[in-house]
């Protein structure tokens, strides 16, 4: 049960055979991300991807449904961004922060780890737990008055 | 992505409420059973008040549902919301994997230019440095 309720973690792996600085670039332009975004059956347009690589910049991108045309937006926020070595964003509406690291294997092939969470790395020291529960709080409670 | 169990506003919801450990705790005791607010204040050392304010963040949510008897109103888990938020979070794992494939496809594109696709194609702008110019081979 109460493993069920912390699953809201999520860690993939993946060699890819191209530098690090290609990997990363292709994160961080639209021009690359229209081309892989969105996953079988959804595409992501050129004019739905909004980015900003720095901190506070926005994240955005709205998947459409090849078939139906149902739109999937996204609203998220650069959290950390480190050339070419990681990429943090967070979105609000989920509460969920998506860390991604670029490794370089050496051998012209690079490793991305992406980890999602509800709570963000930088908030791992008790205090700092303290203050995100209570703006997960405060979040919570503004969802209740929706 | 298509079709999700659950629709945005109530994951948000869902997943609001499950933020909070307290509330997790709430769910964990439910797991087991039935339970009225007074058993499951007790544990924590919180005023009815505030564990009524969490049952309400979880009510909305649909994790919870509350028996209308007026004085007891014991709380009841409803897993299937739960499961639903455990599907979203398969789901999204299943879409990260067909992104990291189609990417994996992308750069092999960069790297190896399909022929006759090199001509006409929006341009993606050169990558690397330097090697793209080489490539280009008459």
């Amino acid at each position: 049960m109460t493993e069920s309720t912390e699953t809201h973690q999520l860690d993939i792996t993946r060699v890819f055979d191209a530098p690090r600085e290609v990997v990363f670039r292709c994160m961080i332009e639209p021009e690359h991300l229209t081309h892989f975004w969105g996953p079988v059956g959804v595409s992501t347009p050129l004019a739905n991807i909004t980015i900003e690589p720095w901190a506070g910049g926005r994240f955005e991108t709205i998947m459409v449904n090849d078939e139906t045309g149902e739109e999937y937006p996204s609203r998220g926020v650069f959290v950390e961004v480190i050339e070419p070595e990681k990429l943090v964003w967070t979105e609000p509406s989920f509460g969920i922060t998506s860390t991604s690291t670029f490794t370089d294997l050496g051998d012209g092939r690079t490793e991305v780890h992406i980890h999602q969470s509800d709570l963000p790395e930088q908030f791992a020291t008790p205090e700092a737990r303290e203050g995100f529960n209570s703006s997960l709080d405060r979040f919570a409670a503004y969802l209740a008055t929706l | 992505m298509p079709t999700p169990t659950l629709t945005e506003d109530e994951l948000d919801a869902t997943f609001a409420a499950l933020a909070d450990p307290t509330r997790r705790a709430i769910l964990a005791r439910l797991a087991a059973g039935d339970a009225t607010v007074n058993e499951l204040a007790e544990p924590f050392a919180l005023s009815l008040p505030a564990i009524s304010k969490h049952l309400k963040v979880l009510e909305r949510s649909g994790l919870i549902s509350r028996a209308r008897r007026a004085q007891f109103r014991p709380c009841h888990l409803e897993p299937e919301v739960l499961d639903g938020a455990v599907d979203w979070i398969e789901r999204n794992r299943r879409i990260w994997a067909e992104r990291f494939d189609q990417l994996d496809r992308h750069l092999r594109e960069l790297r190896e230019p399909a022929p006759g696709t090199t001509e006409g194609r929006p341009t993606e702008g050169p990558v690397t440095e330097g090697p793209t110019t080489e490539g280009k081979q008459p």
